[in-house]
C-alpha cells in the first residue's frame, strides 16, 4: 500500500505538469483579453501598450508559459491583473471561507447522508422509505439558487433567526467569542442549503447498496449471534456498503477549491467560487491559472484519498 | 465447445426437464433466460410499475398534449400588460410568462427538449463511463492508471470555463451537440464508481469460480460483475437525468443548444428566478415537472436494480 501511495503521489506530478499547459492554453483562449475588460476606454494607445507589456501580454504564449511556469515553482504565482495583488494573497483571503463553508456543509452532508440512507435501506419497501425519497428528490430536483432563497426568504427575513448574508456582522466591537457566534450564525444558512443539495443525493448512494448488503448471510449470522442491530449497521453493515459513497463524497469534496458558486453568490459568501467566477469574467489570467491548478490538486489527492479508503475498507482490494 | 458452455447450454438441461413436465407439470418451471426473469420480476414491483406509467404519461403530456392545447408556446404578447405575468386563470392554466407566453404550452414544448437532451446525455455518460470503469477496475495496474488520470484531468477542467471557450468558436449548437456536450462532463462519476465497485468484485468468490469454468475477460466484466455493480449505476443515472435538465438552460446560457423563444424547462427556471418573489409559478412550475420525472425515474431505477439483484427472493 505504501509503495502504492508514492507510485499515485509521484504520477500526479507530471500529470500537473501535463495539466498547466493545458489550463494555460485554454485560459487564453478565452474570447476576448483582460484589456478589453480591465482597461479604460479612454486610456491612450501609449498608455495601453505600456500595461500590455507590464502584464507581460506581448510576450509569445510559451514565453510566457515558461516565466509563470518558472516562478510558480519557487511558489511565487505572480499579481492579480485586476488588483495588482500577489495571487497567494488573493487566494489566502478566499480560500478560508470556502473551506469553513465547505468543510461544515460537507461534514453533515455526510453524517446526514448515512443516517438516512441507512434507516432508508433498512425499512425499505415502508412509508419510511418512500417519505425518505420523496424528501431527497425534492432536494435533488430543487434548483439551488431556489432553496438558498427560500431559506434566505423564511428564516432571515420572515422569522429574522439569521442574517443573510456575509460572513460577519459589521460596525460592531465583539470579543473573540462573540465573532465565533456571530460567523457561525452567518454560516448557519449557507451550509444548510449546501448539506441538503449535498445529502440529497449521497443518501441514495447509502441507501442503494445497504439494501443490497443487509441481504447478506454474514449480516443474518451476525444478527443471529446477538450483535445490536446499531453496531451491526455502522460495524459490520456500512463498511462493506460505503464504497460508492466514498467515491462520490470524495469527487465532490475535489471540487472544495472551486467553491460553491451559486451558494456562496446568494449568500455573499466570500470563497473560492465567488472568486473563480469574478477572474473568468475579468480575464484575470494569474489568479485563473493558480485557482485551476490548486482546483486539480484537490481532484487528484482526493480521488487518491477514496482509493486508499476502498483499501481500508475492504481490505480484499489490492493494487498490484 | 468447451466443458462450460455444455453445462449451460439448453438442450442439455431441457431433457432433464420433460419427464418432469408429463408427471406434475404444474411443478415444473418454464425456463426463462436471464433477461426475462429480471423483466418479470420488474413487472410484479408495483412501486415501479407506478413510476413507468408516470414517466409514460409525462411523455404523452410533453409530445401529445399540443395537439389538444394548440396555443403556440412561443406566441409572445406583450402589448397588453395584464397578458404578461398572469397569475393562473382558466384561459392559461399555468399562468403567462414575462413577455405574456403561455406557460402551459411552454412546459409541453420544453419537456420535449428537456425529457430528450436529459435521457440522451444520461445514456450516453452511463455508457461511456461503465466502459472507462469497468475496463480500469477489471485489469488495474496500468490500465487503470491512464484511464483514471485520464478521469481526474476531466474532472479538473471546470464546465464555466469550457463553456467560456466554446462559445468563442460556437455559437450555433444544435440539440445534438448539447448531448454530447453534457454527456463529456457527465460520464466521470459513473466512470469512477463502477471502477470502485469492480476493485472489490474482481476479489470475490463468485468471480474466481466463473473463472474456473473458463469465463473469459467480458463474459466476467459484463456479464457477471456488472448486474453486481447495478445499484450505484442505477442511482447515478437518475440523478444524472436531473443535473442534465439543469445543465442544458446553463448550456443555452452560453448559446448552445436551443434559445429563445424556444423553450426548456431549465431556461423556463432561469427566466423565473429573478421574480421568484412576485410570481413563483414560473420557477414552480418547471421545478416540479423535473422533480416527477426524476422520481419517477427513481421508482423504475429501483424497480430494475431489485429485479438485477440476485440476493432478491423470488415470492
Amino acid at each position: 500500500m505504501g509503495r502504492y501511495i508514492i507510485r499515485r503521489v509521484l504520477q500526479a506530478i507530471p500529470l500537473l505538469f501535463f495539466l498547466t499547459i493545458g489550463m494555460f492554453l485554454l485560459i487564453h483562449l478565452l474570447p476576448g483579453g483582460p484589456e478589453a475588460v480591465l482597461f479604460n476606454p479612454r486610456m491612450t494607445a501609449a498608455a495601453r501598450a505600456n500595461l500590455r507589456a507590464q502584464m507581460g501580454l506581448d510576450d509569445p504564449l510559451f514565453i510566457q508559459y515558461f516565466k509563470w511556469l518558472t516562478s510558480a515553482l519557487t511558489f511565487n504565482f505572480g499579481y492579480s491583473f485586476a488588483t495588482s495583488e500577489s495571487v497567494a494573497a488573493v487566494i489566502a483571503r478566499h480560500f478560508p471561507p470556502t473551506l469553513e463553508l465547505f468543510g461544515t456543509a460537507l461534514s453533515l452532508a455526510l453524517v446526514l447522508a448515512v443516517t438516512l440512507g441507512m434507516i432508508a435501506a433498512v425499512r425499505q419497501g415502508t412509508m419510511t422509505d418512500y417519505g425518505l425519497t420523496v424528501l431527497s428528490y425534492f432536494g435533488i430536483a430543487m434548483p439551488v439558487f431556489l432553496l438558498g432563497l427560500l431559506a434566505q426568504d423564511i428564516f432571515g427575513v420572515w422569522l429574522g433567526w439569521f442574517p443573510t448574508s456575509g460572513t460577519s456582522s459589521l460596525g460592531y466591537t465583539l470579543t473573540p467569542f462573540q465573532a465565533l457566534l456571530d460567523n457561525l450564525q452567518h454560516l448557519f444558512l449557507p451550509m444548510m442549503v449546501l448539506s441538503i443539495a449535498f445529502s440529497a443525493g449521497w443518501s441514495r448512494y447509502m441507501r442503494s447498496s445497504m439494501i443490497e448488503v443487509v441481504k447478506q448471510d454474514y449480516m443474518r449470522t451476525a444478527r443471529a449471534k446477538g450483535v445490536a442491530s446499531t453496531s451491526l449497521l455502522l460495524r459490520h453493515g456500512l463498511r462493506n456498503a460505503v464504497i460508492p459513497l466514498i467515491t462520490v463524497v470524495a469527487i465532490d469534496f475535489g471540487a472544495v477549491a472551486g467553491g460553491a458558486t451559486i451558494t456562496e453568490g446568494i449568500f455573499g459568501w466570500p470563497g473560492m467560487g465567488l472568486l473563480f467566477i469574478d477572474s473568468l469574467d475579468r480575464r484575470d489570467y494569474p489568479v485563473l491559472l493558480a485557482l485551476l491548478m490548486i482546483g486539480a490538486v484537490f481532484v487528484i489527492a482526493f480521488n487518491l484519498i477514496a482509493d486508499i479508503l476502498y483499501a481500508v475498507m475492504d481490505p480484499r482490494i489490492r493494487y498490484s | 465447445m468447451d466443458i462450460s458452455e455444455q453445462l449451460n447450454s439448453a438442450n442439455v438441461t431441457v431433457d432433464e426437464v420433460e419427464p418432469f413436465l408429463e408427471v406434475a407439470p404444474a411443478l415444473v418451471q418454464k425456463r426463462r433466460s436471464q433477461g426475462r426473469i429480471i423483466f418479470d420480476r420488474f413487472l410484479r414491483n408495483r412501486v415501479a410499475i407506478g413510476g413507468a406509467l408516470f414517466l409514460f404519461l409525462l411523455l404523452i403530456f410533453c409530445f401529445f398534449g399540443p395537439l389538444f392545447w394548440r396555443i403556440d408556446p412561443t406566441q409572445n404578447n406583450v402589448l397588453s400588460v395584464s397578458a404578461t405575468l398572469a397569475p393562473p386563470s382558466l384561459a392559461h392554466p399555468f399562468g403567462t410568462d414575462d413577455v405574456g407566453r403561455d406557460t402551459l404550452a411552454r412546459a409541453m414544448a420544453g419537456g420535449r427538449v428537456s425529457l430528450s437532451v436529459g435521457l440522451l446525455s444520461m445514456l450516453l455518460a452511463i455508457v461511456f463511463g461503465i466502459g472507462i470503469g469497468s475496463f480500469a477496475g477489471f485489469y488495474g495496474g496500468a490500465v487503470d492508471n491512464v484511464l483514471m488520470r485520464f478521469t481526474d484531468v476531466i474532472l479538473a477542467v471546470p464546465l464555466y470555463l469550457l463553456l467560456f471557450v466554446l462559445s468563442a468558436s460556437f455559437s450555433d449548437g444544435t440539440p445534438k451537440s448539447v448531448i454530447f456536450l453534457i454527456a463529456i462532463f457527465g460520464w466521470t462519476y459513473a466512470a469512477r464508481l463502477v471502477r470502485g465497485e469492480f476493485l472489490a468484485l474482481k476479489e470475490r468468490e463468485f468471480v474466481l469460480a466463473s473463472r474456473t469454468i473458463g469465463a473469459r475477460d467480458f463474459r466476467l466484466m459484463f456479464r457477471h460483475m456488472l448486474p453486481n455493480a447495478a445499484g450505484p449505476i442505477i442511482v447515478n443515472a437518475t440523478l444524472l437525468i436531473g443535473i442534465n435538465i439543469i445543465l442544458e438552460s446553463v448550456l443555452s446560457y452560453f448559446g448552445f443548444g436551443i434559445k429563445e423563444p424556444d423553450a426548456s424547462w431549465g431556461s423556463m427556471i432561469t427566466v423565473g428566478q429573478g421574480i421568484f418573489d412576485t410570481d413563483p409559478w414560473l420557477v414552480l412550475v418547471p421545478a416540479f415537472l423535473i422533480f416527477f420525472t426524476v422520481l419517477s425515474f427513481n421508482l423504475v431505477g429501483d424497480g430494475l436494480r431489485d429485479a438485477l439483484d440476485p440476493y432478491m427472493t423470488e415470492r
